[in-house]
């Protein structure tokens, strides 16, 4: 590791306090940085990493503690104030202003005019081996070169600290060994990195030490090489793994698969192409695959959201022609969407009004809210919702109560084939657990299920048979010995010299 | 289910009781019962229009075209008397008229995908010019009127049904019929899930847009009717009839507790809105206040409504962090802390 | 081709506007004239203030509803001070200020007590014409001195003292949001807010200088419509607001913020103003004007919506192309994807 004449802290954290409204995230974090640190930060969701992110970049303030960069102190909540001092966040999702050019967009709030700066931005451009078109219009840009912007936003503010939020998860494998290149030119340079992550293997890869966060307290911290990954892993949530994914899958295996399911043949659209697919009563197929390897989009056009330009589509025998969203339920055939927030739930909405959105139409002209309630009640009890009543809004509840709530919305539509998109992310342990038992539960009742997820473990312990898709494409098949390992070999497999 | 008395429509009865009471202490001719029922025939057709107008606001949208959709159905209305259509069919015209009104704004906004704002504000002087050159053509001129309607029609204007005036009880009778329609049935629920989240409703396979082109729909026909009871009252149709139900209309629908954003409202508030508006500017005007400022003021109201709607949020998040520090300290003189 | 339709609105209206002067000018000759220039320029001059104020609040994704009133209230306290024997110059800069104030508590509550900007200012709408009639008694304001209405006499080419005052206005607001770093700022506010703040912007800083500016805007139109017409009626200034969104939509500028130029907004108002005044020309009833306006507004949205809607299918289509195609990507990728997208 380079340490260069720069040496010396330059972040400093202390007890460092907040809450939103009644609910404390943040009870006395203290952290430090030195010049030439890459410093993996960990924590399940709710732990009040995004929080304390936040607060050193003086997006919100602080309730209490003291916040140093580069020797100086971050006096008030104010970005300009944390950017002239030296820090730079990079979010998780880039802040783009799409009508602007891409050096307006790395330029703005910055005193020199863009096209005085314009020769600075190049050399920059230029040192980090990167390819990006100054005058091009932001909102053509994909999301990893909206993530090169974001750095050079930093980079030309001369940040000494800069914070990558997750900075991997939209990446593809190639863009993200590019990112840790440029990472590791940063650190010899001397700035420091808080690097936001909950993949292990790249926080090994690329970091010299490491914190981990738990319910808005620091609960492991030191250099990485000190602990192992059970140790760390333990410590993020204090809940053990459930040890029985394998036996219950192996359990149930051949007595319960019964007839076809879902037979697609050929199916191509928006971001894919030439996709066969067999599902069979009580399996569960996982589809893998990285971000942007057309799942979502894939399913989307299943369940008749987008248009197909090839390709067919049979349910129990039965050709689905032209599909909506409706004729699809209807036909029992519901998709769990991806984007929870988004399209999946009505946030302000009461529960019940959730949980019977899939079946409205079916419902009486004139409503009986008790008939909706009970429903509500019904899903609530078998599922151990956590909530004060049938009549709360969606957006009080907890990531793994909200998507439990999306789960009753699917199961209220009865159906016989279940696409799962993403159905554990952003959920807690707990609710995971509980998830997948439920995914068990209902594919031991006969329900066909596609369990789309970019989780291999979770796909690793669910799955009855996997499919893979990579770039848009059919990546290959596993029907036994599922293992991580096999799953990325395909997943990832354009760079194999074995794949087809 | 929130409890009744933290309900909006709760504070707005409030807000209706307390403004009756004060301009009764001013001038108790007010009050009489008679007085109070008959005045409402100065501003039901701002509640005519409000109410639908709700409907398109929870949904998502907004519209400010059916203020001119008004004059444009009773210069329709008019037409048609003057070239001697019998008076049913004159009404349906009107309605109809008012109908494609909502039609055009809603297949306009679909295609272009532009801000309903946008849109119907264009449609706003697209109607009013449609009802201007249309007058023209029967040598109405510009703002004249079109008048010599049959007597039956007139008398409308006038007439009483169960005691009431017959305006008022058209009102009352739709804001009933919307009432059950958005708070009982399935097409209210699916207006609200829409106005709550688009993309979540088109994900739950709800015709997003057939629902949003029924509330504008339904907005042109309430239009059309406002624009008749206005035409029988005044007894004859004129261009400008709905150019002075825009403001109020809008903020009886805001003040009633409809979000701007989507997704929130109720037919209840609007109702009870209409009567705050309404009754606030006849209690300036018999308070010796000139009515073009009472009108005016009822502005001024909605700003100083919203706000404290807006307050009462601010405190409520203020309260709970205070509350929540206390919490802490109590935690740290446990000793968590060092 | 259709890019440039898109993107350039300025192209697109002098476009249609030549050609509609050349139709007609062609169907009745005497309509190309000096006299119609200096018309349609001095006629301008209200809806081209009014509409320059609403853009810059429309830049940072916000609208305001008001300015009709505000430009009839500040008239008013003009008549007002004026007709009491205040010099011409003070009373100005007491309108203006008026205005100034007005746009600050339109901005107080937007910016900085999160009312969304639609409703405060329909409130304030009624709210500002509410106080011009208690000002005023609901009388019109009458007599006002001669050396207010010499501001808008011709100078020469249909240039006023007022005309030279808007056409200054006019540069120095292309040169703010063009050169200067708070200029963009109005642009980045209402491109993305929340991008906007995390880069140092003082966002709710630059939407309450936002309304203010419209506010003073309103204000300087309230004295050039009191110097034109000579006297202040009660609904100096009413609908006039509507008129305005309606020339900033036609002129390129995107009610959702963060797009739109001085030179669209411009053109825009002289396009209107030209077809009214060649309505008056070609002796077409009066009664056409809002059918004609409403018509050609709707009819640009549609265009404008479709023609959007057609390059951002294009621009899908490109995307996923580039999955199709793309089994293995390498280095070079990112760099052809940008050059193709920017084409």
């Amino acid at each position: 590791m380079v340490k260069e004449q720069a040496a010396g802290r330059v972040a400093l954290l202390e007890d460092i306090w907040k809450s939103y409204g009644a609910v404390p995230v943040l009870k006395g974090v203290s952290l430090a940085l030195e010049a030439g640190e890459v410093h993996a930060l960990l924590g399940g969701n709710g732990a009040g990493k995004s929080s304390l992110m936040k607060i050193m970049s003086g997006v919100i303030p602080a309730n209490s503690g003291r916040i140093e960069i580069n020797g100086r102190a971050l006096t008030h909540a104010s970005p300009a104030l944390a950017q002239d001092l030296g820090l730079y966040l990079v979010p998780q999702e880039a802040h783009i202003l799409p009508n602007q050019t891409v050096l307006e967009n790395i330029c703005l709030g910055l005193r020199p005019s863009p096209r005085s700066l314009r020769p600075r931005v190049e050399t920059l451009v230029a040192e980090l081996a990167v390819a990006v078109d100054l005058d091009a219009q932001a909102a053509s840009l994909e999301i990893a070169e909206r993530q090169i912007v974001e750095i050079l936003r930093g980079l030309v503010r001369d940040a000494r600290v800069l914070i990558l939020d997750e900075p991997t998860s939209a990446l593809t494998p190639f863009e993200t060994s590019a990112l840790f290149e440029r990472v590791r030119k940063l650190q010899g340079q001397g700035v420091g990195i808080f690097f936001i992550s909950h993949k292990l293997r790249e926080i090994r890869e690329i970091c010299s030490t490491i914190s981990v966060l738990r319910d808005g307290v620091i609960v492991l911290s030191g250099p990485l090489d000190e602990y192992t990954d059970a140790e760390i892993v333990e410590a993020m949530s204090r809940v053990q793994l459930a040890a029985d994914g394998g036996t219950a899958k192996a359990g149930r295996k051949v007595a319960q698969i019964g007839q076809p399911r879902l037979t697609v043949r050929g199916l191509s659209g928006e971001g894919f192409a030439d996709i066969d697919l067999d599902v069979r009563a009580g399996e569960i197929l996982g589809l893998a695959g990285v971000v942007g390897a057309g799942r979502t989009e894939f399913a989307e056009t299943l369940f008749g959201l987008r248009k197909q330009s090839a390709g067919s589509v049979h349910l129990e025998g039965k050709e689905l022609k032209s599909r909506s969203p409706r004729s699809c339920i209807d036909h029992g055939l519901v998709y769990l969407p991806e984007d929870r927030q988004q399209n999946g739930l009505f946030l302000e909405a009461p529960l019940y009004w959730n949980v019977s959105s899939y079946l409205i139409h079916r419902l009486p002209f004139f409503l009986r809210s008790g008939t909706e309630r009970r429903i509500f009640d019904g899903f609530r009890d078998s599922m151990g919702i956590k909530c004060t009543g049938a009549g709360q809004s969606a957006r009080g509840l907890s990531g793994g109560n909200q998507q439990k709530v999306l789960m009753a919305k699917c199961l209220s539509a009865g159906p016989k084939v279940l696409i799962l998109d993403e159905p554990t992310r952003g959920v807690d342990v707990a609710a995971r657990n509980d998830i997948y038992a439920l995914i068990r539960t209902l594919a031991g009742k006969g329900v066909a299920i596609v369990l789309i997820s970019s989780d291999f473990d979770e796909i690793e312990q669910l799955a009855d048979r996997v499919q893979v898709m990579a770039f848009g494409r059919d990546g290959g098949q596993l029907s036994d010995a599922i293992s991580v390992d096999a799953i990325a070999r395909l997943a990832f497999g354009a760079s194999e010299p074995n794949h087809a | 289910m929130k409890k009744l008395i933290f309900r909006w429509e709760t504070a707005l009865l409030a807000m209706l009781l307390a403004e009756l009471a004060i301009f009764g202490l001013i001038n108790p001719r007010f009050l009489n019962p008679a007085n109070l029922i008959y005045g409402t025939s100065d501003f039901v057709q701002i509640g005519i229009v409000a109410l639908p107008l709700t409907l398109v606001i929870i949904a998502g949208g907004i519209d400010v075209s059916f203020a001119s959709a008004i004059g444009l159905a009773a210069i329709v209305f008019g037409v048609a008397t003057f070239y001697a259509v019998p008076l049913p069919l004159s009404i349906l015209l009107a309605l109809a008229t008012g109908a494609l009104c909502g039609l055009f704004n809603a297949t306009v906004i679909h295609l272009s995908k532009i801000q309903p704002l946008v849109v119907t504000l264009g449609s706003l002087y697209l109607f009013q010019g449609t009802a201007t050159v249309a007058s023209g053509l029967v040598g109405a001129g510009g703002y004249e009127g079109i008048g010599n309607f049959p007597e039956a029609f007139n008398g409308f204007g006038y007439a009483q049904l169960f005691g009431l005036p017959a305006t008022l009880v058209v009102f009352l009778g739709l804001a009933f019929v919307l009432v059950v329609l958005l708070h009982f049935t399935r097409f209210g629920r699916v207006v609200f899930l829409v106005g709550q989240s688009e993309s979540a409703a088109r994900f739950a396979g709800i015709p997003v847009a057939t629902v949003q082109t029924i509330t504008y729909v339904v907005t042109g026909l309430c239009a059309a009717i406002a624009g008749l009871v206005m035409s029988a009252y005044f007894g004859s149709a004129r261009v400008d009839l709905g150019a002075a139900t825009l403001l109020p209309a809008v903020t009886a629908a805001v003040l009633g507790g409809a979000s701007i954003y989507g997704g929130q409202g109720s037919i209840l508030g609007t109702l009870i809105a209409t009567f705050v508006i309404g009754y606030l500017q006849q209690g300036l005007q018999a308070s010796g206040v000139s009515s073009q400022i009472s009108s005016a003021l009822s502005g001024g109201l909605l700003v100083i409504a919203v706000a404290l709607r807006h307050g009462s949020a601010l405190l409520a998040d203020f309260v709970a962090v205070a509350r929540q520090q206390k919490g802490r300290a109590a935690i740290t003189s446990g000793g968590e802390r060092k | 081709m259709l890019d440039l339709f898109a993107r350039n609105r300025v192209v697109t209206l002098v476009l249609i506007l030549t050609l509609a002067y050349a139709a007609i000018g062609a169907a009745a000759p005497g309509y190309l004239s000096g006299a119609t220039l200096s018309t349609v320029l001095s006629s301008s001059l209200v809806l081209m203030l009014i509409s320059l104020g609403t853009m810059v609040v429309i830049l940072t994704r916000n609208i305001d509803v008001s300015s009709g009133s505000v430009l009839g209230l500040s008239a008013a306290v003009l008549g007002l001070l004026l007709n009491a024997g205040v010099g011409l110059p003070l009373a100005i800069v007491l309108c203006l200020l008026t205005g100034a104030l007005a746009g600050a508590f339109n901005g107080l509550m937007v910016a900085y007590l999160g009312i969304p900007s639609i409703v405060a200012t329909l409130g304030t709408l009624g709210l500002y014409r509410g106080i011009m009639l208690v000002m005023t008694g609901g009388r019109w304001i009458e007599d006002l001195p001669q050396d207010l209405k010499a501001l808008s006499t011709n100078l020469g080419f249909g240039f006023s003292a007022l005309t030279v005052v808007v056409v200054l206005l006019i540069v120095t607001l292309w040169l703010f949001l063009r050169k200067t770093r708070f200029g963009r700022f109005f642009y980045a506010v209402g491109d993305n807010k929340a991008a906007a703040h995390h880069l140092g912007v003082p966002v709710r800083r630059v939407q309450f200088a936002a309304f203010v500016a419209a506010g003073t805007c309103a204000a300087l139109a309230g004295i050039v419509f009191a110097a034109q017409i000579g006297f202040i009626p009660n609904q100096a200034g009413n609908g006039i607001e509507l008129k305005a969104i309606a020339v900033n939509v036609l002129g390129g500028v995107s009610l959702l913020g963060g797009t739109g130029s001085v030179a669209g907004v411009v053109a825009a108002v002289i396009f209107i103003t030209s077809i009214d005044s060649a309505l008056v020309f070609l002796k077409i009833p009066a009664y056409w004007n809002d059918f004609i306006a409403g018509a050609l507004l709707l009819s640009v949205l549609l265009l404008d919506g479709r023609i959007r809607q057609l390059i951002e299918r294009r621009i899908r289509a490109r995307r996923y192309a580039i999955h199709d195609r793309a089994p293995v990507p390498d280095a070079t990728s990112s760099t052809t994807r940008i050059a193709e997208a920017s084409r």
